[in-house]
């Protein structure tokens, strides 16, 4: 039915304000967490430090910047992010910040967030909708570009993605460790007994299916109720405590406060006509009108057909895990971009060996000499990473010679083998990774793994 | 931390007002546990003893080799040794908690530090002029710099006939001396600190206490055993690489540092073994006493493996015939890494990464 009205009233004239106070709002967003990030000198403990990183698949030609100078896109994003805020050079800022933040996030796997990618798309989709039509200095400068209504799409995309993020980590959920054995929550939530009061509340068994039932509805329908504008107001109540209570339990940065700013797109015109307004009148925003402001240029056929691919590339993304056989939490084929949201609790322990094939002989691997905490921690439950990890190691240890008082021995194309063995949701570790196979010869590519040890239960 | 907690409190206390659930109710079959509890027992009866041990044999230590160096004597030298060697089995305790005080200094570093650069310790005493604070100075001060200082073949001699020698020994173990007094005042300013953080972000006093736990453990793993018989090094053996090798004591050190790690995870109290509330119990509340079970019975596996040595781990690895009896002492230490490290972390819902990050 969404989908419907979407398709009939892409170019069907509404107010800018929500769009215009949505720029805002998410330009503010953007240069808090930006800045939040450089703060927190994650810029040198995830971009600097590292020594190898973990690139995606077809993108690895993305490398970090050397040294200090990986400081510039962060720098270029806090900058493009208050431009956006205030409506200067807006386009530009837009797509700068997309393609600083893209292009940071595409370094390094260890580092990907659901919620990074939100951000992403989002600032891709702010590139394309005019958000600067009004109360903005571009506006100032170029009073002709001043618009009182904006195209039915250049929110109603905005609301979609929200609705796909909501949606899929809602449809995540339905599966039996969430509703049945209340996995995750069950662990996190017994974490937390030695808060005052609520502490017993929290390791009691009841209320970890509670949350666990109540994150699934919520999830698969905040958004109907949003969309409704009777259910709205109580919507928005419950998006509030939703994403206070996930902050308060789990730590997951700015996250919450993304969606609880961001859902405000689903607020009325009336709402945000009147928020600009008192905006307006704060900042003595002149109340000349130009004339063309109801005017919008005719509708381009190409924009239908880039939105309708759009859409489905986003419903299709998600759903690609269908296209692999075996546990999906265990084999991870499909599972990022997907908006599996603090879905499972997965720990490894990945003992890597590099044998000389000559002399059998084996050197087991201190991973830390070569990853950070963060990576060794991401690598050891996930396939892909496994596997670049190996073929890494092999061509660090090509033609290394080890010795000792009496012997030395020159490694030449060395096997790489590795033991893992994986927790997923409170059951005992299982093998993941058998010795056997030598990662070295095996494809990196998006193919079925057939070298993962299969889950058992 | 402290304010999410007070956020929590406010917004599930209005939670508990309409939940009608009896707090008398709870299931009796649960054994009772609490992070704070066992954060209390094991800062009052593992830590703060085994740190006044230390403190004691350091400072004997000190007093015994001021007796040496006055009356230098083979029987003086002993004295001295005997508190090396009984502080050196106390750090393997003290050890495990590198958070609070012992990370402030680096005192794990400066202390337990290994290989030591026996080439430096000789430049820095020919040439003097040295500072042992400094960094490129960590392989040449701590208890392996004294392991070689007192043990070596040449040691009477070189104590009796060389001021500078003699002098640069009692600046290490001074050196050592400062720094527990200062880690002693540090931790008990901590203390409190640590009792009270019980959350589970990675900067925790309780996430930081099961990180550096697994941390020591794995050290032990790699260090006094795998990187010497050749774990790193395609199966070359580095005997240089052994731990208190002048000594000879690394296998007793071993099964110390194995012991103590056991203790902590029972929780169980430094001077008189007696038992407390540990890693042990908060599995058993959690319903795992089978993973329990698994890692009592490993760690008392890996305790009879090293007890099967009857020599120096330099001379088992100089010996052909026991290299599948170390192999495999080294494969059960393997092995409790994964039951301690994932299965035991993920059973407590704790971070292991120790940076604070955004999460999903």
């Amino acid at each position: 039915m969404i989908n419907q009205r979407y398709k009939l009233d892409f170019f069907k004239q509404k107010a800018i304000a929500p769009l215009v106070m949505f720029r805002i709002i998410f330009g503010a967003m953007l240069l808090f967490s930006s800045v939040r990030f450089i703060a927190k000198g994650w810029v040198n403990t995830q971009y600097i430090e590292p020594q190898f990183y973990f690139g995606y698949l077809g993108f690895e030609w993305i490398k970090p910047l050397p040294g200090n100078l990986m400081y510039i896109p962060f720098v270029l994003m806090v900058l493009a992010a208050l431009f956006i805020l205030l409506g200067f050079m807006y386009r530009y800022s837009a797509f700068v910040f997309f393609i600083c933040f893209t292009y940071v996030e595409l370094i390094d796997k260890s580092n990907y967030l659901n919620h990074y990618y939100f951000l992403s798309l989002m600032s891709f989709l702010m590139v394309l909708v005019p958000a600067n039509r009004d109360f903005s200095i571009d506006a100032k400068l170029f009073p002709k570009i001043r618009r009182e209504v904006t195209y039915a799409w250049h929110t109603g995309i905005l609301k979609f993605q929200l609705a796909v993020v909501y949606i899929f980590a809602g449809i995540a959920k339905i599966n039996s460790d969430w509703l049945f054995e209340a996995q995750p929550l069950k662990i996190w939530l017994q974490a937390h007994h030695n808060v005052p009061f609520v502490g017993s509340l929290l390791q009691e068994e009841w209320t970890a299916y509670f949350f666990s039932w109540m994150g699934c509805v919520y999830d698969l329908f905040i958004v109907f109720f949003l969309l409704n504008k009777k259910t709205r107001p109580i919507a928005y109540l419950a998006v509030i405590f939703f994403h206070v209570i996930t902050w308060l339990l789990f730590p997951i940065g700015v996250f919450p406060w993304v969606m609880i700013f961001s859902t405000t797109i689903f607020f009325g015109t009336k709402f945000h006509q009147q928020l600009l307004n008192g905006l307006k009148s704060l900042f003595k925003w002149s109340k000349k009108i130009p004339e063309k402001v109801k005017n919008m240029p005719s509708p381009k056929p190409y924009v239908r057909y880039g939105l309708i691919i759009y859409i489905a590339f986003q419903i299709l993304v998600p759903l690609r895990f269908l296209a692999y056989p075996g546990n999906l939490y265990w084999n991870e084929e499909g599972f990022r971009f997907s908006w599996r949201v603090m879905l499972m609790h997965k720990e490894g322990n990945a003992t890597f060996y590099v044998t000389d094939k000559s002399t059998g002989r084996t050197i087991e691997v201190d991973n830390t000499d070569f990853l950070t905490v963060r990576q060794e921690d991401q690598m050891a439950t996930q396939p892909d990473m496994i596997l670049q990890f190996a073929k890494m190691l092999k061509e660090e240890y090509d033609g290394k010679t080890f010795s000792n008082h009496k012997q030395s021995i020159t490694l030449h194309d060395p096997a790489v083998h590795a033991e893992v063995f994986v927790t997923l949701n409170g059951r005992s570790s299982q093998l993941f990774i058998d010795k056997k196979h030598d990662l070295t010869t095996l494809p990196y590519n998006l193919k079925h793994r057939e070298w993962i040890v299969p889950f058992e239960k | 931390m402290l304010k999410k907690s007070i956020g929590l409190v406010l917004i599930l206390s209005a939670g508990l007002l309409f939940s009608c659930k009896d707090k008398k109710d709870k299931d009796d079959d649960v054994a009772d546990f609490n992070k704070a509890e066992m954060l209390e027992n094991v800062s009052a009866n593992i830590i703060l003893p085994a740190l006044n041990k230390f403190d004691v044999e350091v400072t004997a230590m000190k007093s015994s080799y001021a007796t040496f160096k006055a009356d230098q004597n083979v029987a003086n030298l002993e004295e001295v040794k005997a508190h090396w060697k009984s502080a050196y089995m106390t750090w393997q305790t003290l050890k495990i908690f590198d958070f609070g005080p012992i990370r402030t200094i680096g005192f794990k570093s400066a202390t337990g530090t290994y290989p030591i650069d026996t080439a430096k310790i000789h430049s820095n005493i020919d040439n003097g002029g040295y500072n042992l604070s400094a960094v490129v100075n960590l392989d040449a001060v701590g208890l392996n710099a004294l392991d070689y200082l007192l043990y070596n073949d040449n040691a009477m001699n070189q104590l009796q006939n060389d001021a500078d020698y003699a002098n640069y020994a009692e600046e290490v173990i001074q050196k050592l001396y400062d720094e527990t007094q200062s880690v002693v005042s540090g931790w008990s300013s901590y203390e409190s600190t640590f009792n009270a953080s019980t959350g589970t972000s990675s900067t925790s006093a309780f996430s930081e206490f099961v990180n550096e736990f697994n941390r020591d453990y794995e050290l032990a793993k790699t260090a006094k055993v795998g990187i010497p018989i050749g774990k790193a090094n395609l199966g070359l053996a580095n005997p240089e690489y052994v731990e208190a090798r002048y000594s000879g004591i690394s296998f007793e050190l071993l099964d110390e540092s194995i012991k103590a790690l056991k203790a902590t995870y029972n929780g169980n109290s430094f001077d008189s073994n007696a038992e407390g509330i540990g890693f042990s119990n908060y599995l058993v509340h959690l319903e795992k006493s089978s993973l329990d079970n698994t890692i009592n019975d490993k760690f008392g596996i890996i305790q009879n493996h090293i007890d099967g040595f009857s020599m120096t781990l330099e001379e088992a690895i100089n010996d052909p015939s026991k290299t599948d009896q170390l192999d495999d002492l080294y494969l059960h230490l393997q092995q409790q890494v994964v039951n301690i490290k994932t299965d035991m972390t993920a059973a407590f819902g704790v971070l292991i990464t120790y940076q604070d990050n955004d999460g999903d």
